[in-house]
């Protein structure tokens, strides 16, 4: 017995037809299950050049491997697709319930294809699969058709449901809109709303109940004690967060940056995400000013995101199914400057610094504000923020002029017209449906391409690859560029992969500083990285759990408890380079020229900062770095194509000849 | 005689696992914690729909659900 439910559910929104599949062994012994399964099955069955908003773009929604067997830091759900922001490889990945409500059905994955003729939404118990008409819930956001959908059921099901479903922004085919679950979570980037969105697809429904197994729940129960053990020990005295942007400060004078698993683990349990925005700011990991500011220009703002102040207000935490940490909480904001709402979650590190340092607003009631609009509306919070930068900064320089945005003055930190305008861009009207597809195709229209900050298409993640020149290959090399969970270089201590692969490279407490130059052994830290964040994405873990290192969060251990096998760290590391040469190799199908993707230039350092932590860093490097990640992968190395022999010696051509049936 | 989880809070993550394989929704991560610095909040019964059938308990991974036998009024 293993952990996979063996099966996946096929629905096809234009025939209404739904079926179930089983997916032979292999493919699970090969890629597990969650975004392994996704590549697997995307990649044979989109079509090449298939309009991302038309009914050839399938869109699956898959769990884990480890979901439901008992282990902790296992609830995430990812969704994938032919991201329409992109032209390639597009997937997101977000925490609640829906994970093991996927498994729970039945299923390890949900592919839907097609597109219905007016909105529907599926309906799955465990024992029918159904669509069924959603007009009723098309035009709410996204907390008030989970809020119905939940009082329409009630009674109906044995088991309470869990609901993933679009807001506006997806029903509007906003290109930076995402799948909410969970009162406004979202599963944000690539685009994946719009998508959902285009196929008339409100919710994805799922009351199932089946029972969750594992080969050894035993040996999972030990692994997860063990853990849980240590995290209720991991105590410190509150009240700390005021020292952070301290610490930040320090570690902007250090040649790299130190970080270690537990302590991260702990500053997620006491404060959430949003206990790296004032490090962030001081040390040179934040952007500031759309990618161009130094902690000069937001002096003391540290103070102003000082994680103390967001913990007051937090009435509840919560947890993600599985999780021990529980970096969620919600929020009172009732009756505070700038906010319509009661409540709001606890807003994430990405949300907060992209709307914040990132656009010089230094009001935190603002963004309380903002995070539950774009919640609610299912839009992506990277992706907007920075588009209201370039906007900004077009403003200030005289690009855009008042007209255009609508008598919006749009100067830095203007608090007000930051928020008008994200209302305008949820709702698409005027100036806010002219660049709610994101800065790529703003710019393309106004102008201003310097200012826009994107990557093959996709805005890059809150963390500035001059602090991280890894990042930087992660940002250009990863088949969903600019999303900044795929591999850290500052993380790779705290990880200690080079303890369960064989080819990876140690982590050294003191790197020199030829050790931080070597590009070739830095391309097998950075392919180490990329197939880690892969096996864990297959496994359906948190990134937190990956964070907190090999020694900790026991993943191959898990692994073979689960499945009741007896693999190795080279062997999982493996399954982790198949999924990632995967996902590459479905871009290649898709026309997407890897070379062609490029870091911006202010990112780049052109020009250089003046001052702060990065003051003159530049990554001339980074096309360099590129190609020799691409040559540790076994793609070629100037065009990131993966080679014959690399995808005979994974098997993928083997592989992508069975079917699931 | 019917039998119902009883808590172990002090040694209870709030990981939520026990909530999410009850079979009937009988749990839900609604008791706030009221101790210690942290705001956790745990599980209890929140409804009266427990079959008694004792999937939270083994699905805990920290052994902190015990079955115990109540008194059916």
């Amino acid at each position: 017995m293993t952990s996979f439910a063996g099966k996946i559910l096929r629905v096809d929104l234009g025939t209404g037809k739904a079926e179930s599949l089983k997916v032979p062994e292999e493919v699970y012994e090969a890629v597990l299950s969650g975004k392994g399964l996704e590549a697997w099955y995307l990649y044979k069955h989109i079509p090449a050049g298939a309009d991302p908003l038309g009914p050839d773009n399938i869109l699956a929604f898959a769990c884990g491997a480890l979901c439901g067997t008992g282990a902790f830091l296992t609830g995430r759900w990812t969704v994938a697709c032919k991201s329409p922001l992109t032209g390639g490889w597009g997937d997101a990945n977000c925490g609640g319930l829906f994970a093991p409500a996927i498994k729970q059905c039945g299923y390890d994955a949900i592919f839907v294809s097609g597109m219905a003729e007016k909105p529907v939404y599926l309906y799955c118990d465990g024992k029918n699969a159904e669509l069924r008409d959603a007009s009723k819930y098309w035009g709410m956001d996204a907390m008030e058709a989970e809020k119905a959908l939940h009082e329409d059921l009630d009674g109906a099901c044995r088991k309470k449901p869990c609901i993933a479903c679009i807001g506006l922004s997806g029903e509007k085919l906003s290109l930076i809109s995402g799948i909410c679950n969970e009162g406004g979570r979202i599963a944000a980037r690539s685009g994946v709303g719009a998508v959902m969105g285009s196929k008339r697809l409100k919710a994805v429904v799922l009351a199932g109940s089946l029972p969750m197994r594992s080969a050894d729940p035993d040996k999972i129960k030990a692994l997860s004690k063990e853990l849980g053990r240590k995290l209720l020990k991991m105590t410190l005295p509150s009240g700390l967060g005021v020292f952070i942007g301290f610490g930040g400060r320090m570690m902007g004078h250090l040649p790299y940056m130190p970080m270690d698993g537990a302590l991260t683990s702990y500053m997620f349990r006491e404060w959430g995400t949003q206990a790296n925005t004032s490090l962030a700011i001081t040390s040179g990991d934040g952007p500031l000013k759309n990618w161009a500011g130094t902690p000069k220009d937001v002096r003391r703002m540290d103070m102003v995101y000082n994680p103390e102040h967001i913990n007051k207000i937090e009435t509840a935490k919560y947890h993600c199914y599985s999780c021990p940490l529980g970096c969620g909480g919600k929020l009172n904001i009732r009756g505070r400057k700038y906010v319509e709402f009661d409540e709001t979650h606890k807003p994430e590190y990405e949300t907060i610094e992209a709307f914040g340092p990132l656009l010089m607003n230094w009001s935190l009631d603002s963004i309380y504000q903002l995070n539950e609009l774009l919640n609610r509306a299912g839009m992506d919070t990277i992706s907007a923020g920075n588009t209201v930068a370039w906007a900004i900064e077009c403003y200030e320089n005289g690009i855009l002029t008042n007209e255009q945005t609508d008598g919006l003055e749009l100067s830095w930190g203007n608090t007000e017209a930051i928020l008008a305008l994200v209302k305008k861009m949820v709702a698409r009207e005027g100036f806010g449906d002219a660049i709610a597809d994101g800065v790529k195709r703003a710019s393309e229209r106004f102008g201003g391409k310097e200012y826009a900050m994107h990557i093959g298409g996709q805005e890059p993640g809150m963390h500035d690859a001059r602090n991280d020149p890894q990042l930087g290959v992660h940002f250009v090399a990863e088949p969903a560029p600019g999303k900044h969970t795929v591999g850290m270089g500052i993380e790779y201590g705290a990880m200690s992969l080079c303890d369960i692969c064989s080819w990876a490279p140690p982590a050294k407490l003191h790197p020199k500083k030829e050790d931080l130059e070597d590009t070739e052994t830095l391309a097998y830290v950075s392919k180490a990285n990329a197939c880690y964040t892969m096996l864990v994405d297959g496994a359906g873990g948190c990134y937190y759990g990956q964070m907190m290192g090999v020694h900790m969060w026991k993943l191959v251990e898990y692994l073979n408890a689960a499945e009741g096998w007896d693999y190795d760290g080279d062997h999982y590391m493996e399954i982790g380079e198949r999924i990632q040469t995967l996902r590459q190799l479905f871009n290649i199908k898709q026309g997407i020229d890897p070379a062609s993707v490029k870091l911006p230039k202010r990112m780049l350092g052109e020009p250089a900062l003046s001052s702060g932590p990065l003051k003159g860093v530049t990554l001339e490097k980074n096309r360099e770095q590129v190609s020799s990640h691409w040559r540790a992968f076994g793609w070629d190395d100037k065009t990131g194509v993966p080679l014959k022999g690399t995808v005979e010696r994974l098997g993928i051509d083997r592989l992508t000849e069975v079917d699931a049936g | 005689m019917k039998k119902s989880p009883e808590f172990d809070y002090l040694n209870c993550v709030s990981c939520g696992i026990c909530a999410q394989a009850c079979p009937v929704s009988a749990l839900g991560m609604k008791k706030e914690g009221k101790s210690g610095k942290y705001r956790n909040v745990f599980p209890e019964l929140v409804n009266d729909r427990c079959i008694g059938c004792g999937t939270c308990a083994r699905s805990c991974p920290m052994e902190a659900i015990e079955m115990k036998e109540v008194t059916e009024e």
